[in-house]
């Protein structure tokens, strides 16, 4: 790490936390998934593992996705048990099961796969994480968001 | 405007913690790539899930990680011991 972005890095933690207090219930919440873990449809353009900076876009996964239809592409984790399972970093099935069983009220509209991994960290933390944050608010109905890495 | 409450589940909590996230379960010992547990382990993935959305209504301090022990997940992975 570069000494200019370890001191970037260091301001952000001494940032205020960015809490929003939870004052719902489950069982009347939507839940969408973020995940860093380069998750996207099999049909969209692959993250480019091939640029060292990393690859600093996402793609929008929609609700009624089936988990066969989703693919991992990183190169800075073993995403094999994620080739396998998807829901090892990307719950779709699990919180399915969970609105089934009336534990939650859905499955978001939209969900975010990106990659994470980036140089680029002022870009990311300026632009991918604003750009994110309002796919999830404006689009998902989310009520609830979790969020993975890989 | 009001915020959307997030949990993260994170693999990486030395990392996470550094970032002082909202909330945050670090399943104790899971390796990177199984944020939920192992391929095919749905009753441990549902509890994480689960564990992680009940972060939501549990008064815990902002920015700190929640441990929690999953000891079935052993029966997939075992982390390497260091040699004190």
């Amino acid at each position: 790490m570069t000494r200019g972005s370890a001191a970037f890095f260091m301001s952000i933690s001494r940032k205020c936390v960015p809490f929003t207090p939870f004052d719902g219930e489950l069982e009347r919440s939507t839940v969408a998934i973020v995940t860093a873990g380069g998750v996207h449809l099999k049909e969209q353009e692959p993250f480019n593992i091939a640029d060292e900076l990393g690859d600093l876009g996402y793609r929008t996964i929609p609700e009624d996705v089936e988990s066969a239809q989703l693919k991992v592409t990183h190169h800075h984790y073993d995403h094999s048990d994620a080739d396998k399972d998807i829901n090892v970093v990307f719950p779709i099935d699990v919180l399915r099961e969970l609105q089934a069983d009336g534990l939650i009220k859905g499955v978001a509209r939209k969900h975010i796969g990106y990659m994470g991994y980036t140089m680029q960290l002022k870009a990311m933390y300026e632009g991918t994480a604003h750009e994110i944050a309002n796919e999830i608010d404006k689009g998902s109905r989310a009520d609830v968001v979790v969020l993975t890495g890989g | 405007m009001k915020g959307i409450p997030t949990v993260l589940i994170t693999v990486s909590p030395e990392v996470s913690a550094q970032m002082r996230p909202p909330r945050a379960l670090y399943p104790n010992g899971f390796k990177v790539g199984n944020s939920l547990g192992g391929p095919g382990m749905r009753e441990l993935q549902r509890k994480v899930l689960w564990d992680a959305l009940g972060l939501l209504r549990e008064n815990i301090a902002p920015g700190k990680v929640v441990n929690r022990d999953y000891p079935e997940y052993s029966r997939y992975y075992e982390p390497p011991r260091v040699r004190s």
